[in-house]
């Protein structure tokens, strides 16, 4: 059955003033070259900075932890030295894992675009789902990889089953025309809406003309984001790969529901419905979780407060270590399907100490998607070196010329762009 | 950049190749003083808090900038700033020189633009204007929409309440899904039924072991009467004599030793609410006593402890609290109530709000809830241990709504029933265009229940309805009955201020007084009270962190303590209001309200059961005010530690309203060390050595110092809890887990607050509640950036102690505050 909603919330973005919404020429259209993707992932949490980080000059995987990657030790690199500049602000830094603002914890503090939304603002009306927002336990809480150009949080989607049927569940011919019915009642609603907004406008103050007009904006987006999603609608989404999950409920089985969400990812990818995925495991919601192996006594949250209590270290390593086996898995599934090489992912945090709220030190990991890898690049210097750069860096590989992101300025240093 | 767009203008005077125009200057006098007495220290990359006079311009427009200049003015005022003696009356010229033009452009700005920004409703105004416009306080709607932006730590400005079109897609989706079943509910017929414990098929698998279960702990017991059902347990017998003897199933039943919570949780899974409605729940339900046996039974590896028999039960022997949560189909519990149960088999009638979908979880909310590795109940004993135990819930409803949402029965009733629509959703008459735009979205519907919903949809999506109009100068009446009920009720005007702004009279200062004190008088003040000290408080945030594990296995998933906590925060402020307390009664009092859980986390004299009551404390007490509270004490912690930092900057900011400095960049925190070596007072005498850091931290950590005597849950501590040094502690926690923590270093909550000693909180207290105007000014602020969207402004302070004179008879009474605050100039004007 289609979705009771509207639109989706991550529907087709906003085309820039083409006018051209309603052709569509690309809907669907067979890419020539493949294309490229990107999958970020933040472990709010992070990771046990001692077993993550390699010896500066070693192989990127010869760290307890990233032995797990062994496998794949000339598809990935990874960072030591690295932060995003001045995000500090605690637990709050974590919804600017990929915007890169400042001072999340200011008063007043605005967030920026995220990474995945600036790269869907350029290259998502290629695809049915410009992104998805996805996320492990953050029901009901208001944090987000994923960030508009307005500073608007996408909120994230937690279950695997509502995404697989967003993706790939088709409905019948009535419940098509139900939905496309739908969709234009939406839309109708919107444009009685902004005229009003228009008549209600005049005489403002420019503040509040200001108001109203980012109404009027998001009014205006919506109503075009039906428009696209009717003719999506109308062509047949494609064929499951794969039957349809189950969400195992509890948040207990946090690691179930990662490994979960990496598949679904790699389905959405292998489907072309959609090519930027952000994916924010909230470790920190999470409960006393189930790791094969290893009883967890303790909330993942106060675990992470381990004020070096031997038994709560032991648990969270058990838990970093089933973090980096069930990224192993993706990254090998990645590669089977002959994604890898066109996809770009990135795992990491917006904590270096979780233990201590550090944004300093990150542990930062970058697979795929045409990188020339194989490295462990130990960053120079006294102060930490901007991650915002590889962020940059992405952005380029994606031919996406920009010359800043963020707090970026330059791209990162020693990271080269590969043939493929 | 292509100048420099500082102060340093005024210095260097190269004003030749500057293509924009240069930056605003202060004013000749103001300059020479800093030039003298503040720019040799605050100067360059290291400059104190980060201010430097050469890259701060006066350009009042960005606000960071014109706070910068407010901070200044205040530090020289108050003395602080400079350090070195100055000249005689030199202080005063240059305040002088300040004020007048900061003053004039914030009055200049709010005679212009108004005070505050255009803005849309919250998610919690959002919600329960619909609930009061469709007639369904049950609906459950702030978590479809997206979090709100805040700013100045409230929901309520339009600077931060942002709109996108994710957003209009959530109210496209909320708005249309609360008519449907709003209109659902409304054609239910209700009905009444019982559910019986023994048909409940999660209570009867709790019965019999299986692989994932073989602890009594974890069990039910089959009962009849105040007995154990042995053939029953052994299956020898039907699980019900129901079927043979209808009359006797009446005192089966089923008892548990243990509370309800994650990995042991049943529900009355027979039941789901048909349609969202209020609900009345009738619950046969009492403790009960259970014999126990010592041992580890068929595992050898655990300690012996005393166990469940499940063979031998009796009549109970204590009081127990039980919680009733409305559980949804995805697994999310809603807490809805508590009871208490007697000994005494009694039917318990509560009323609830459901949503289609709920069922009903209940938790014995004082009892073990074991976690992995347990040891056993901290309960029990060889004479037995406590438990519930439950026969049946009876469910009568959904009530019918006292004012249905109107469906046209006829298409001749349409136009009729959307203009009346249009008039309560409005907040001021609709004009026609508004009544012509709903009937043509309307007209693309054939059915008329469809029409309806589409139109009434286009309603509560159009931005007359999201956002509230106000108009620079004083507030039309339309606009004031909106803002005073969205303040003191938050929610939209009712049919009285309806009638009251559409005849003009609401802008009567007298019958603004009137209708204020009506608001506050009602139930839905409580509104107001709960949004109000989610922000002011951040009580929202109270689940936000949980008590460690190992080091308070005692507080650890007591779910009954933070839910009393939180109702005791806003029983006090609720009462504040109420009774017109003075404002020096948020730190100090000799009363405050509690039930049995925080009478005994407390310390104090026994309060019998669950409701929270009235109680007198005993002299010297310190827990009467905000700051010893529970609730409070644990927002001010992480679970794990606390911090004297934190916890200062937290009273100082929310209290006082005297805000800390932002800590430098690139400065760690201090954190606190569980293993018990050292103190974190050790820690930060060491830190306060350094005179750069001193000059902040004396001001910002005395008020945490005074809190140290309690910890991260706020009960009394003498000493710190370690994970390795110190002398051991025995007990059992909730979680079944014996204690290893130990008991550490001894805690110092002495101090010294703005030059005046203290040995402990009450004292601190003391010196506190002497600044009872200082509380007042910050409380007056928190109501008017709560109520207008922004604070005072620099032009405005005359104005808020006009305010604070208004209310100082009454010793700044909490009420008489709010009904100054409505009938102040900054109430009443945009």
């Amino acid at each position: 059955m289609p979705s009771h909603k509207f639109v989706s919330t991550n529907r087709r973005q906003f085309l820039r003033a083409t006018g051209v919404a309603f052709a569509l020429p690309l809907l669907g259209a067979a890419a020539e070259a493949p294309p490229r993707r990107f999958l970020g992932i933040c472990n709010n949490l992070g990771l046990l900075g001692e077993h993550f980080f390699p010896a500066p000059g070693a192989a990127p995987t010869s760290s307890p932890y990233l032995q797990h990657l062994a496998p794949f030790q000339n598809d990935i690199t990874t960072f030591a030295n690295v932060w995003l500049p001045d995000v500090d602000g605690s637990h709050n830094s974590e919804v600017c894992f990929l915007t890169g603002a400042p001072h999340p914890s200011n008063g007043g503090f605005r967030n920026t675009i995220s990474l995945d939304q600036y790269l869907a603002e350029h290259i998502g009306v290629e695809t049915r789902f410009p992104s998805l927002t996805l996320g492990v336990n953050v029901m009901k809480s208001p944090r987000s990889l994923s960030w508009t150009g307005s500073g608007v949080m996408i909120p994230c989607e937690d279950s695997a089953a509502q995404l697989y049927r967003r993706l790939f569940l088709q409905g019948s011919a009535a419940e098509i025309e139900r939905q496309i019915e739908r969709l234009r009642l939406g839309q109708s609603i919107m444009d009685s809406v902004a005229g009003e907004a228009q008549y209600l406008s005049r005489n403002l103050a420019s503040p509040d003309r200001a108001r109203l007009d980012q109404y009027m904006t998001g009014v205006r987006e919506l109503e075009r984001r039906l428009v696209l999603a009717q003719a999506w609608e109308k062509k047949p989404k494609p064929a499951a790969p794969a039957p349809e999950p189950k969400d195992p409920g509890d948040p207990r089985f946090y690691m179930q529901k990662v490994r979960l969400m990496y598949d679904m990812a790699r389905l959405a990818f292998a489907t072309d419905s959609t090519r930027l995925i952000t994916l924010f495991l909230d470790s920190v919601n999470s409960p006393a979780i189930e790791v094969e192996g290893t009883p967890i006594t303790d909330g993942y949250h106060n675990l992470s407060h381990h004020g070096k209590n031997p038994s709560k270290l032991t648990q969270l390593a058990a838990i970093d270590h089933w973090h980096m086996k069930l990224l192993a898995e993706l990254l090998g599934n990645l590669k089977s399907a002959q994604l890898l090489d066109h996809t770009i992912v990135l795992y990491g945090s917006n904590f270096g100490d979780a233990n201590k709220h550090t944004t300093n030190d990150l542990p930062a990991i970058l697979a795929g998607g045409g990188f020339r890898h194989g490295k462990h690049l130990t960053m120079p210097g006294e102060r930490n070196y901007p991650l915002s750069n590889l962020y940059l860096s992405i952005l380029h590989r994606f031919g996406i010329e920009a010359k800043a992101f963020s707090s970026a300025q330059s791209t990162f240093t020693g990271l080269e762009l590969s043939g493929s | 950049m292509s100048f420099p767009r500082t102060l340093a203008w005024c210095f260097s005077g190269l004003l030749g190749f500057a293509a924009e125009a240069p930056p605003p200057l202060p004013p000749a006098p103001v300059s020479s003083f800093l030039a003298q007495n503040c720019v040799p220290c605050h100067q360059g990359a290291k400059a104190p808090l980060g201010l430097d006079f050469k890259q701060l311009t006066f350009d009042l427009s960005h606000p960071e900038t014109l706070s910068r200049w407010t901070r200044i003015h205040d530090a020289v005022e108050k003395g602080s700033m400079p350090p070195r003696p100055l000249a005689a009356d030199a202080r005063q010229v240059f305040l002088r020189n300040l004020a007048a033009p900061v003053a004039n452009f914030t009055a200049t700005r709010a005679r212009t633009q108004g005070r505050s920004i255009l803005r849309r409703l919250n998610r919690y105004e959002y919600e329960n204007t619909l609930r009061d416009l469709l007639g369904a306080p049950w609906l459950q709607l702030k978590d479809s929409l997206p979090e709100d932006g805040i700013a100045h730590r409230f929901n309520k400005s339009g600077e931060a309440l942002d709109i996108s079109h994710v957003q209009m897609a959530r109210y496209l989706d909320t708005a249309e899904q609360a008519l449907r079943d709003v209109f659902a509910a409304q054609q239910h017929p209700p009905s009444i039924r019982r559910y019986y414990a023994r048909d409940q098929r999660r209570f009867h698998n709790r019965m019999r072991y299986s692989p994932f279960n073989t602890a009594p702990e974890r069990a039910m017991i089959p009962i009849y009467g105040f007995e154990a059902q042995r053939d029953v347990l052994s299956d020898s017998v039907p699980i019900s004599i129901a079927p043979y003897n209808a009359a006797l199933r009446e005192l089966e039943g089923f008892a548990t030793p243990a509370g309800t919570f994650n990995g042991n949780d049943y529900s009355w899974d027979e039941f789901r609410a048909p349609v969202g409605g209020r609900y009345k729940i009738r619950l046969n339900a009492f403790s009960l006593w259970l014999g126990t046996v010592e041992g580890p039974f068929n595992n050898p590896n655990r300690k012996p402890w005393w166990r469940p028999s499940r063979q031998h039960t009796e009549k109970g022997r204590t009081n127990e609290p039980l919680s009733l949560y409305a559980l949804q189909p995805g697994g999310e519990k809603r807490y809805l109530t508590t009871i208490d149960l007697s000994p005494e088999p009694t039917v318990h009638e509560v009323e609830v709000d459901l949503v289609a979908g709920d069922s009903i979880t209940p938790d014995a909310a004082r009892l073990v809830r074991t976690r992995p590795g347990w040891l056993g109940s901290p309960h029990a004993s060889k004479e037995g241990m406590p438990g519930v135990a439950y026969r049946w819930m009876e469910v009568e409803g959904p009530a019918p709504p006292p004012s249905p949402l109107l469906l046209p029965k006829r298409k001749e009733q349409l136009r009729p029933t959307l203009a009346a629509f249009l008039a309560r959703a409005l907040r001021r008459p609709y004009t026609p265009a508004e009544l012509d735009h709903s009937l043509s979205i309307a007209a693309q519907k054939s059915d008329l229940r469809e029409a309806t919903i589409a139109a009434y949809t286009s309603v509560l999506c159009s931005p007359a309805f999201l956002y509230l109009e106000e108009k620079p100068g004083p507030l039309d009446a339309y606009a004031l009955a909106a803002r005073l009920s969205y303040f003191l009720s938050n929610s939209a005007p009712d049919a009285t201020l309806r009638a009251l702004a559409a005849n003009g009279q609401i802008l009567q200062p007298a019958t603004l007084r009137t209708q204020a004190a009506r608001l506050l008088a009602q139930p839905q003040s409580q509104q107001f009270f709960n949004a109000f000290l989610d922000y002011w408080l951040d009580l929202r945030k109270l689940n936000d962190n949980t008590p460690d594990v190992i080091l308070y296995p005692d507080y650890y998933i007591d779910d009954l303590l933070t839910e009393s906590a939180e109702k005791q925060t806003r029983a006090y402020f609720a009462h504040l209001v109420t009774h017109n307390r003075p404002a020096r009664e948020l730190v100090q009092s000799n009363y405050t309200f509690l039930n049995f859980h925080l009478a005994n986390h407390y310390k104090l004299p026994a309060v019998p059961g669950s409701a929270l009551r009235q109680v007198e404390l005993p002299p010297g007490n310190p827990r009467g005010g905000l700051l010893a509270q529970a609730s409070i004490l644990k927002l001010t912690a992480n679970g794990t530690t606390t911090s004297p930092v934190l916890r200062g900057a937290w009273i100082m900011e929310r209290i006082l309203g005297q805000p800390a400095p932002p800590p430098p960049p690139g400065v760690g925190s201090v954190e606190p060390d569980t293993r018990g070596a050292t103190t974190i007072r050790e820690q930060l005498d060491k830190h306060r050595n350094n005179p750069g850091c001193a000059s902040c931290h004396r001001h910002i950590d005395p008020p945490g110092f005074a809190l140290e005597s309690f910890d991260v849950l706020g009960g009394e501590r003498t000493h710190y809890r370690s994970t390795e040094e110190g002398s051991p502690v025995w007990g059992i926690g909730k979680n079944g887990h014996e204690f290893t923590f130990k008991q550490g270093k001894p805690v110092d909550a002495s101090g010294e607050f703005q030059g005046q000693p203290f040995a402990n909180l009450a004292e601190f207290q003391s010196l506190l509640a002497r600044q009872d105007r200082v509380l007042a000014r910050n409380l007056v602020r928190q109501f008017l950036t709560y109520a207008t969207g922004a604070p005072p402004a620099f032009h405005e302070r005359a104005e808020v102690e006009r305010i604070l004179d208004a209310a100082q008879p009454s010793g700044y009474g909490v009420r008489t505050l709010l009904l100054e605050v409505v009938q102040s100039k900054l109430f009443l004007e945009k």
